[in-house]
This record gives structure tokens, sequence and C-alpha cells, in this order.
């Protein structure tokens, strides 16, 4: 090598203090976030601020525990979640298989035609929803069913564009050794495809997770009902009925975090592995 | 990280030859691309397409009592002479751009560091995914209490600065927006130019570095032009996500965007319009001006990108 060692500890040294501020920029207020859930309420309000509790309490966990967003909205949030981002990840398969797999007419054009809805602004298509949803009353008969096809609608291009990427990472002779060895189309699928593709049908599954989990716009817009609202929904009326009391707002924001982080760090190596090897090559 | 061998070209369009000349045998092969697509079709078609098509419908009318009556273009000329829909794209624009830079920007920098393969690197990726994870609201709600007046920790900390809350303050308003999406947005850019510079080959790079290149030189010259697709992905998707963002303005700022309207975005106006004056005529007039946005923004995109291919 033409770099000296000195160059090469500097260069080591620069990369781990910018990527340490940074990784402290986006971790820190997740802490403050913590340190301030545990806080009694007087310490909320003590000036200066203080960064840890001096005193450690599960009074603001108690309130949120026998608050609405535990009974109806956590699970609400649970339900449109898991349904959209299993049904999305099931059927953007399908449309990412064909795509990756198939030379058919019109492939191509049908491709950025469904890659052009992600242009769309998402409360374009939730203004006429809201209005033919309440008109048809979707919104109280079964406010589940109505947001688990808004996301899925709402994700499958994208997941579709990105799952598509993920087979087309996976050489072709493998299923082709299947399908001379007998195996049909289906079964090829469902046993060397799937397996193979796992990695990647889980990372969508991910990536689908946390955007509806997160998602506020079409949930404020159309839950009106107490029993229907999700977490999202729930932590902004929060700021309503607990103005001041920060240290209760804080918990139900931990709460809320707690299933997407705990997702988010068991997927994690699965996740990175299928962004960084198979999609997203342009 | 990575174990399993990545399929090169060859190896994909190989795979692809064969695909295209050895199957097409049988009915039932002929037809399983189109009954593959069939679900998806059908949910695009009516959750997607069809509420795109009425909001363009909607657009030119206006709702009195259920009834849509025929209305032209009015509601278009009510906002181009309301001056708070004038403020509220100037708002816009400052913010989109202000958080495409920041967020392509800080997110180039990062991926190009983690590349480096030091030490800790999954687990630095894994802090900046911390924010990502976390919905809108929850770190628009956390961002609102560090800048609380009296008890913020950033509002005391930055006190030097102003005695007064930040939030107040509309310049500062804008900035804490910003900072906060930028903030939650940043992974997700990281990881794409990250697998995007996973692709170039790290030889090259060390026989331009003999060759006496310097690290910037080396980076615009190999490996930028080898990410640049992706880098134009990152920009598409960006710029119409800042567009169209709502969540973490309004959890930050509130419905009205705070003393002066200080991030009364055009995305905020028209959640106001459907929220607040129930006038859904004038919302779907705005989301179609929005979407007017994010077209042209798509056709300049591809024309960026199809300009390298000819290349």
């Amino acid at each position: 090598m033409v770099r000296s060692r000195a160059t090469a500890l500097r260069e080591v040294f620069s990369t781990h203090t910018i990527l340490g501020i940074f990784a402290v920029i986006c971790i820190l207020p997740v802490l403050y976030t913590l340190a301030t859930s545990f806080k009694p309420l007087g310490e909320v309000r003590s000036n200066p601020p203080l960064f840890f509790p001096t005193t450690w309490t599960l009074q603001p966990y108690n309130q949120v525990i026998t608050s609405n967003l535990i009974r109806y909205h956590i699970p609400n949030s649970l339900i449109n979640s898991l349904g959209s981002s299993v049904l999305t990840v099931i059927v953007a398969g399908l449309a990412g298989y064909a795509f990756s797999r198939y030379k058919f007419r019109g492939s191509g054009a049908l491709q950025l035609t469904i890659l052009g809805l992600m242009m769309i602004p998402g409360l374009t298509n939730l203004i006429p929803i809201y209005k033919i949803a309440s008109d048809l009353g979707l919104l109280a008969s079964s406010p589940h069913g109505l947001m688990i096809a808004i996301y899925t609608a709402g994700g499958l291009p994208f997941s579709i564009w990105i799952i598509k990427s993920f087979f087309d990472a996976i050489p072709f002779e493998i299923e082709e050794a299947a399908l001379i060895d007998g195996c049909s189309p289906v079964q090829a699928l469902y046993y060397i495809v799937v397996p193979l593709a796992g990695p990647g049908l889980l990372a969508g599954f991910l990536l689908m997770f946390v955007d509806t989990w997160n998602e506020f716009l079409a949930a404020v817009l159309l839950l009106n009902r107490e029993t229907d609202k999700v977490a999202t929904v729930g932590l902004y009326a929060f700021q309503n009925s607990f103005e001041i009391q920060y240290n209760v707002w804080m918990a139900a924001c931990i709460v809320i975090m707690i299933p997407v982080v705990v997702l988010f760090l068991v997927m994690r190596r699965t996740f990175f592995q299928a962004m960084l090897q198979g999609a997203l090559k342009g | 990280m990575a174990t399993n061998t990545i399929p090169t070209r060859t190896a994909v369009t190989a795979a692809r030859s064969i695909r295209s000349g050895g199957r097409s045998s049988g009915r039932a092969t002929k037809f399983l691309p189109f009954w593959l697509l069939l679900p998806a079709i059908l949910i695009l078609l009516a959750v997607q397409v069809y509420p795109t098509l009425y909001s363009l419908w909607l657009s030119v009318n206006r709702i009195k009592g259920g009834e849509l009556i025929f209305v032209g273009l009015q509601n278009f000329d009510t906002l181009f002479k309301d001056l708070n829909f004038g403020r509220s794209l100037n708002r816009t624009f400052t913010f989109a751009a202000l958080y495409l830079v920041f967020t392509v920007g800080i997110g180039l920098l990062l991926a190009v560091l983690l590349n480096r393969r030091v030490k800790f690197t999954g687990f630095y990726l894994v802090l900046i995914f911390i924010p990502w994870v976390i919905s809108d609201v929850v770190a628009g709600t956390i961002w609102r209490w560090m800048f609380q007046q009296s008890y913020g920790i950033l509002q005391y900390w930055l006190q030097p600065l102003s005695d007064r809350s930040l939030l107040v303050n509309p310049t500062t308003a804008m900035g804490i927006v910003v900072a906060g999406s930028v903030w939650r947005a940043l992974a997700f850019t990281t990881i794409l130019f990250l697998g995007a510079l996973q692709t170039v080959p790290v030889e090259v790079v060390e026989s331009a570095a003999m060759d006496g290149a310097g690290g910037w030189q080396s980076f615009l010259r190999i490996s930028f032009p080898i990410i640049r697709p992706t880098f134009l992905v990152a920009v598409l998707l960006t710029s119409i996500r800042a567009i169209n963002s709502v969540g973490m303005i309004l959890s930050i700022m509130g419905t009205t965007g705070g003393a002066g309207n200080a991030t009364m975005t055009t995305a905020l106006y028209m959640l106001n319009s459907v929220m607040r004056d129930g006038n859904l005529g004038q919302a779907a007039a705005t989301s179609v001006i929005l979407f007017a946005f994010n077209l042209v923004l798509t056709f300049i995109y591809l024309r960026l990108a199809t300009r390298r291919d000819t290349v």
C-alpha cells in the first residue's frame, strides 16, 4: 500500500468519531425519552432540566397501562399492521415473482405504471376514500378491513419493486433444475424460491410493518371511535389529556416504540443482509 | 455481514436467457404470470387508481349535503387567491429543500464511512436505524418535549442562543421540524447508499489510490458514477416524501403550524381543509396540485436516469 500507517490510523479514528457523533445524535433523544418516562412529575418540571431522574418511579407507566392506549389502540395497531404486512408480502411476492421470472408483453410498462403509483400523495387517495367509506358506512362496520385495504394498496408498489429485486438476486438455475426434475412452477415457487427468498420477504415484511405501525394520516382521518383508534392517533390525543404530564406522555411513547423496536432488533441481521445484497441496485 | 455470494451480472443474464428460451411449454405456464399478478392489480385498481381518479373529479366539484355539484375550476381559483395557500407552498419548498439536502447529504456521508468497514459498523447501523423505526408522531412528541419552554433539555442546552422557546420563533421552528424529520429519515438513505457503495469494486478504488487519486477524487470519479442511479432514486423518494409529509410537522407544531403558522406546509393546509373546514373539493384540488409537483419531479428524474443509459 502507498498510504502510510499513520494516515490509515487517522482515517480509522476520524471514521469512528463522525459515526460515533451521529450514532449519539440518533440515540440520545430516545434515551432522554426513556429517562423522562421514569421521572415523577415534580422532576419533569425541574429547572434546570435533568437528563436522568433522581428518584425512579413506575407511576407514569401505571397511568399508561390503565389508559385506552393499552386497552384498544395498541391491539388495533397490531391487527392493522400484521394484517396489511402479511397480505402485502404475499400479494407483492406473487407479483414480484412474476415480474422477475417471466417475460411477457407489457411487463415493463406495467412495472413502470405500478412504480408511478408511488408518486401519488397519500392524501390524494385518502380524501375520496374518506367520502366513499363514510357513504358506504365502512368506518363503522369494518374499520380493520378498511385500514388493511388502504395500507396494503399503499404499500404494494414499493413492496413489489423491492421484492422483485430480491428475486432477481436469486439465480434462476436452481429453480430450473427443480422444474427439469418434474416440479410444477407452483411447487418450485413454494419449495425452492420462497425459502431462498426468505430473508428478502422478511425484509419486505419489516419495511411494511414499520410503515403501517407508524402510519398516522389515514388513521387520524378515518378512525373516529375511541375503540377503533390506533396507537399513533391515541398518542396524539394524549396531547390534550396529559398536556403537562410529559412523563406519562414519554412512557406512552416508549410503550408504542417497544413492538417495532423489538421486531427490528430481532430481524436486524436478516434485514440488513437483504437490503444490502439483493435490493435497490438501480 | 455479506456471507452469501452475490450473483454476478453474467449469471443473471444467463438465467434470463434460459428462461426466455426454455420454457414455453404448457397452457398453465403461459397464463401463470397473469394469475400471479391478478391480486396485486385488483387491489391497486380498487384502492389506488379509482380513488385517484375520483380525487381528480372531486377537485372540480363542491360537496353540499353529500351531493356533488360541478363547479369547474372554482376550487383552484379560490386556492390561488388565498394568500395562506401561497405561503404554504413557500414553506413546503423551504422544508423540502432543507430536508432533501440534509437527508441525502448526511446519508451519503454515513454510508461512505460505514463502507470503510471499520469495527462496530453493525452497531452504528443499528443505532442510526432506531429513529427510523419510531413513528412520526412519537418522534414529533419527543422533539416537542426536548424544546419545551422551561423544561425541555435541548431548549436548556441551547439557552445561550435564545431565552424563549425555539418553537415560538418561526425560523427556528422550521429548523426544528427539519432537524426532527431528517433525524428520522436518515437511516433509509444511508442503507440505500451503503447497498450501492458495496457494489463498487474494491480493487478499482485501491488501484486508483495507488495512482495517487485522493479520497474525494476517487469518490467523485469512480464511486459516484456507479451509485448515481441509486442517488437519483434516493433524491426522488426523499423529495416526494418531503412534499407529502405531515405527521412529524403536525405533532411538533400542531395543526396550525405554530406561531405565525410557521410550519403550515401545503400538506398540512390540505389536512386542515378536510378536518377543520370539511371542504373536500378544495382539499382534492390541493392534492391535485401536490400530485402535479410529484409528477414534475418524477419526469425530471426519468430524464436524468435515462440520459445516463444512453451515454
